[in-house]
């Protein structure tokens, strides 16, 4: 079994040096109008291709650009889109970060792309394959305030929004992603939407090509979708073991169809995994999954840790996957 | 509804008194202080004057504003986790995390046994409260929410780091309590954040509150409260203030819904918003805010603290906000009495008839026992 080391999402986009605050002091400077559009961006690229380089550095083999642009999960992808205005400030889910939420006046559409270009910038400065993300359909929808008469009922808006992002998807795809992250931790909240999330993931799958499809749950318990989730149009499932403490025992005993992320070390918490924490979860889950590859990835966007701890993880992700791997040769 | 446990306490506020949430924006030369603080380019001593300085300052605005309950206005603060967690055993402070936009906080770890390193907040607050007769707020951070915006190394899980925090919490109340403090805010913005973790959020809080002779509020914000509420009624304070303005209004749904049964903080101002929201903006809310509670439970602030706003920003904020008020307290004198004995008499016959069923059940579950017998 193959064990890749992927990074999830987000990366620190500060750090405790002087130099790594430069895009908080970049931000503030171009509030004020110090600083031109021009010189913001240059200081955003040079952040995303900082962090892809200590990624790469720590071991990961699967990178993302760290969502260095995004200004969050969700309004980031929203307000690029036709009939979406950008209001005030609601936690992320259980997190004490907090994203705009937008308000959706009509019907919405795309108005370009979206990511695309934010990837092929990161993949041109990359020495390792980039996973592009985007913030799923459900989750989007379930995220913003309907106010046109619409969308008053919610499948009609994660519908419109899944073929906004199909086509996004398409453009990745044609942009020469190999792994494309869709990201939906809302549907974790509210099961009984799993059927409009297939209906929803199915047209972004249409439009992958030959492109992997990851679909990622995190910040809640996906043990009871588990066998729901093994039926959605998606390649990869990615999962966070933090909340979920009966999920090995699942996973051991249906097994995976799909290839799965395995959200084992906590992007939440600072605490180190152990060998002893990770690797009976490994050796019960592993025999059980088809396809012969597994990823190993965090829980959830390493955003939510100071960057020291951050790449520390990443570094710990690699030293347990190769101690697991050689135990196993032994 | 609250006013007998303030009456008691000795304090007589008018209704729909205004307060605010508890941080004001830092002054200029506050900032530059702090930095230099930090650079330690200058001693404690030099920056604790400036602290004080800027404290006098705020008191001074929210006297001259008309601000009814005043905070000491965190000055001496940075951010309200880290400013406990900076002071008491068992924590770390951890390198910066984003809170949103383009906001850094710099979260704490807990590496050891947590424990009350003795007075935290009392000698600001003294020293505020020798500023004013208003009275001031005492200001604290929930035990839940320090857990929840901490990463945790030491507890061996989140409950237990939880309870801990809210034996030193208990105290620093406490120490207020014996310093004079009858109004203490203490601060839950984390407790909408897992519904199924609002057990141990009580029972922290009835930890921290149980017996005290004080008048309690807690702030929280930004949070999805469709989830926690009517339960969170249960919480063992006097007053919620909660956050209503940023997100359109639209708890007052929830209210309707299930009738809240506490006094409750409106929030009118919005503070991530540079307008200055104009005094009719602010009177509409809190008429809005009248439809579901009663004008006795109805106190009135900004949605949360003000200290990302400029000095002009949140003095004209409030501004806007007392004068809506006035206009709404000398409204609700003209309202003819007989208009408001019946709103209170109809309370009161509610009362009475619930008193009744009651009674009736009381009556029917004796004849039924009896029956069996």
């Amino acid at each position: 079994m193959e064990l890749v080391l992927a990074n999830h999402s987000s990366y620190p986009r500060v750090g405790a040096s002087r130099e790594q605050q430069r895009l908080r002091r970049a931000y503030a400077q171009r509030e004020r109008g110090e600083i031109s559009a021009d010189d913001f961006n240059r200081i955003q690229d040079s952040v995303v291709a900082e962090v892809i380089e200590e990624q790469a550095h720590a071991g990961c083999e699967l990178l993302t650009d760290g969502q260095i642009r995004w200004v969050d999960s969700i309004s980031h992808l929203a307000a690029r889109l036709d009939q979406v205005e950008i209001n005030g400030l609601l936690r992320y889910f259980d997190t004490n970060f907090y994203f705009r939420q937008p308000v959706i006046k009509g019907r919405v559409a795309g108005n370009g792309p979206l990511v695309v270009e934010e990837f092929r910038y990161a993949r041109a400065v990359s020495p390792r394959p980039i996973k592009p993300v985007l913030t799923g359909p459900y989750t989007l929808a379930a995220s913003s305030i309907r106010e046109t008469p619409l969308y008053r009922d919610l499948p009609t808006l994660v519908l419109d929004l899944s073929e906004v992002l199909a086509q996004e998807v398409r453009a990745l795809a044609g942009a020469g992603a190999e792994v494309i992250q869709v990201e939906e931790p809302a549907i974790l909240k509210h099961p009984k939407d799993l059927r409009l999330l297939h209906k929803a993931l199915k047209l972004l799958s249409q439009a992958k090509g030959s492109s992997q499809l990851a679909l990622y749950t995190y910040f809640a318990d996906a043990t009871p979708l588990y066998e729901s989730l093994q039926e959605l149009p998606v390649d990869i499932l990615g999962l966070d073991f933090t909340y979920a403490p009966r999920l090995p025992e699942t996973i051991a005993r249906l097994g995976s169809r799909k290839t799965l992320g395995l959200g084992l070390i906590d992007g939440r918490n600072t605490r180190m995994e152990a060998a002893p924490q990770v690797f009976p979860i490994l050796e019960k889950i592993l025999p059980r999954l088809s396809g012969g590859i597994a990823y190993l990835n965090p829980s959830c966007g390493l955003e939510y840790l100071p960057r020291d701890k951050a790449v520390a993880k990443l570094r710990l992700m690699k030293e347990l996957r190769d101690t697991f791997l050689q135990r196993g040769k032994r | 509804m609250s006013r007998a446990k303030l009456e008691k306490l000795g304090l007589t506020l008018p209704l729909l008194p205004t307060s605010t949430v508890g941080s004001f924006p830092k002054p200029d030369y506050l900032l530059q202080a702090r930095a230099r603080f930090a650079r330690k380019e200058i001693a404690q001593k030099e920056l604790e004057a400036l602290e004080k300085r800027a404290t006098e300052f705020w008191v001074q605005q929210q006297e001259e504003i008309g601000l009814d309950v005043l905070v000491d206005g965190e000055q001496y603060r940075g951010d309200m986790v880290a400013y406990f967690a900076d002071i008491m055993p068992g924590f770390r402070m951890g390198g910066l995390v984003r809170s949103y936009g383009n906001r850094y906080y710099h979260k704490p770890i807990i590496v050891g046994e947590i424990r009350w390193p003795g007075p935290m907040t009392v000698k600001w607050w003294k020293f505020a409260q020798g500023l004013t007769s208003k009275p001031i707020k005492g200001m604290l951070t929930g035990p839940y929410t320090i857990m929840d915006w901490s990463f945790n190394d030491y507890y061996t899980d989140r409950k237990s780091a939880c309870l801990a925090l809210a034996g030193a919490i208990r105290k620093e109340v406490e120490t207020l309590v014996e310093a004079g403090a009858k109004v203490i805010q203490i601060d839950e913005p984390a407790l909408s954040v897992r519904p199924e973790e609002l057990p141990f959020a009580i029972e922290a809080m009835q930890m921290v509150t149980d017996g005290v002779p004080a008048y309690f509020i807690t702030h929280i914000c930004y949070g999805a409260f469709e989830f926690i509420y009517p339960r969170m009624l249960r919480f063992p304070v006097h007053n919620f203030d909660l956050e209503m303005s940023n997100s359109g209004l639209d708890l007052i749904g929830l209210f309707k819904k299930h009738p809240f049964n506490k006094d409750l903080s409106f929030g009118v101002l919005d503070v991530h918003s540079h307008k200055i929201e104009s005094s009719a903006l602010v009177k509409e809310r809190i008429e809005k805010a009248l439809q579901v509670i009663p004008k006795e439970a109805l106190w009135v602030d900004p949605d949360c603290g003000l200290k990302t706003r400029t000095v002009e920003e949140a003095q004209g904020k409030l501004r806007s906000m007392v004068a809506a008020v006035k206009e709404i307290r000398q409204a609700l004198d003209k309202t003819p009495k007989r208009k408001q004995r019946r709103i209170e008499v109809g309370s009161v016959v509610k009362k009475r008839r619930k008193k009744i069923r009651k009674h009736k059940y009381k009556k029917m579950r004796r004849r039924m026992r009896h029956k069996k017998k």
